[in-house]
């Protein structure tokens, strides 16, 4: 690009101030002649000047100049001399209160920002804070179940009612206490636990395999309310075999008559 | 004087024969004590930290019997009271070989002890702080008095009593019977959340309950209640299959 073509934009106010030296004066006039644009901006940027240079300077009227060096004296007078630096000070104190006050409005707002920004942080970590707890407490949960004391057994078994999905492994170990436990009262305890899930096809399993197993009459009758409250099909041979065996309280084997038909 | 000192020495003389009668064993290192019987049982506390098994009343060995000794499902007669005493790892097992005559257990009171009546024994323990789990497996009763808890207590035909002095808080209770009755009572102020199911029973309870009026105590509808008293605490389970169920305020 030529000079000649180039816009004398940034140029024309000091053409009109007549401040541009010779060569550069040829080179605007001649580009001025042949750029619309530019005689444009020429021609806006005098009436700009014209308006600066029309405007009349407002000058304060000698009465009151007159007045106000009367009211300088007189204020003067009055002061004497003492002319302190607590008037530096008091405008840099006040200064200083600004400054701080405006670095706690940063602090604030930074920390605000920095909250808005943490927020879904912290919620995350919540999150991943509660997977830990519920890895925690099926710790926890697993671990007690396998302690000597029953009481612990049934603590541990009665943790499943902090979780709403429990996997497999809480699963399997509640199933380990229904079927394989020495006393009563956790099996009991792991029975009622399981008849919350018998959605499962691994609980119905379960629940079957420790009706064939189970010798205290209150688990036997608690399975087959259950087994036939979900209509388990079968639950039935095992009933059958039940209502065979001698040793079955005969309460067992009125109920067992009683539901047979319902699931056959 | 010469009377006197005859008694003294009888005296003397019986106190060690009986002493030798009694069986003892040191519970250093012994964490829970199971114990094993047909017959009726009864445990209670003392204050050194041992076992001691009472012969209770003479057993008469049949002389056929002399120099041998008594075998059962659970060994061998180790004690010369017709106990079988096995240590282990932490657990000391004590099994009544004998059939016939009850007998009596003492251990500290902290003990943990569990109890299993497999015949027709009665269970009775009383005075424990530790954690008790009572089972009777055929037609004994069981009836715990003066403990604290955590007690895990089963019964199937006998009936299941229980009387609890201020309850820990620690872990849960779980008392069932299938075809007796279930009694528990405890001090009024206790927190805890009941949980109270039968299948063919009632329940009766005078604790604030949601219930109907029944002979000052309540007979509750419903088969299974859950409650909380006292503000909620440790879990009691109490559930009887075919017995009756009274909880008490003591």
């Amino acid at each position: 690009m030529t000079m000649e073509n180039k816009h004398v934009l940034d140029q024309i106010p000091d053409y009109l101030d007549g401040t541009l030296d010779k060569e550069t004066m040829k080179v605007v006039e001649h580009h001025l002649a042949n750029c619309m644009e530019c005689q444009k901006e020429l021609e806006e940027m005098r009436i700009l000047f014209t308006a600066f240079n029309e405007e009349e300077i407002t000058v304060p009227s000698d009465s009151l100049k007159a007045k106000f060096e009367n009211a300088l004296e007189q204020e003067k007078t009055q002061q004497g001399k003492v002319v302190h630096m607590t008037q530096d000070k008091k405008p840099s104190w006040a200064n200083n209160m600004l400054k701080v006050a405006a670095s706690i409005a940063l602090l604030v707002a930074s920390f605000q920002m920095g909250g808005v920004f943490q927020q879904k942080k912290v919620e995350k970590e919540i999150a991943q804070l509660k997977d830990e707890t519920d890895h925690m407490k099926q710790t926890a949960m697993l671990s007690l179940m396998e302690n000597q004391s029953a009481s612990k057994r049934i603590q541990g078994v009665s943790y499943i009612e902090e979780f709403e999905n429990p996997d497999e492994a809480i699963i399997q170990a509640l199933a380990n206490r229904l079927l394989n436990d020495d006393n009563d009262n956790v099996r009991l305890t792991a029975f009622e636990a399981l008849s919350k899930f018998t959605s499962s096809e691994k609980v119905k399993i379960v629940l079957i395999e420790a009706l064939e197993k189970e010798k205290n009459p209150s688990i036997q009758v608690a399975i087959i309310q259950t087994l036939v409250q979900i209509q388990e099909k079968k639950a039935a041979e095992p009933m059958k075999r039940l209502l065979e065996q001698e040793d079955t309280q005969p309460f067992i084997k009125e109920q067992i008559k009683a539901v047979l038909p319902s699931i056959t | 004087m010469r009377k006197f000192t005859f008694i003294l020495i009888a005296l003397f003389v019986g106190t060690v024969a009986k002493g030798q009668s009694d069986f003892k064993k040191s519970l250093s290192g012994i964490e829970w004590v199971k114990i094993e019987s047909k017959t009726d049982i009864t445990v209670k506390t003392h204050s050194s930290n041992e076992l001691l098994i009472k012969s209770g009343p003479e057993i008469k060995t049949p002389d056929r019997a002399k120099g041998l000794k008594l075998v059962g499902a659970g060994g061998t007669d180790n004690t010369n009271v017709g106990f079988s005493v096995v240590q282990d790892g932490n657990t000391l097992i004590v099994y009544n070989l004998r059939k016939n005559k009850g007998a009596e257990i003492y251990l500290p009171k902290s003990q943990n002890i569990a109890i299993k009546s497999t015949w027709n024994g009665d269970i009775e323990v009383d005075g424990f702080s530790g954690e008790i789990e009572a089972d009777a497996q055929l037609n004994g009763s069981v009836k715990i008095t003066g403990v604290n808890g955590p007690v895990t207590a089963n019964s199937l035909n006998g009936s299941l009593e229980v009387v609890f002095g201020t309850v820990t808080q620690d872990s849960p209770i779980s008392l069932y019977s299938t075809n007796g009755a279930v009694d528990v009572s405890l001090p009024s102020n206790t927190p805890a959340n009941l949980s109270l199911s039968t299948l063919n029973g009632n329940v009766y309870t005078d604790f604030d309950v949601k219930a109907e009026d029944k002979d000052g105590l309540k007979s509750l509808l419903g088969r299974n209640v859950k409650a909380s008293i006292n503000g909620g605490g440790v879990k009691i389970s109490m559930k009887s299959t075919n017995g009756n169920m009274y909880l008490r305020k003591k």
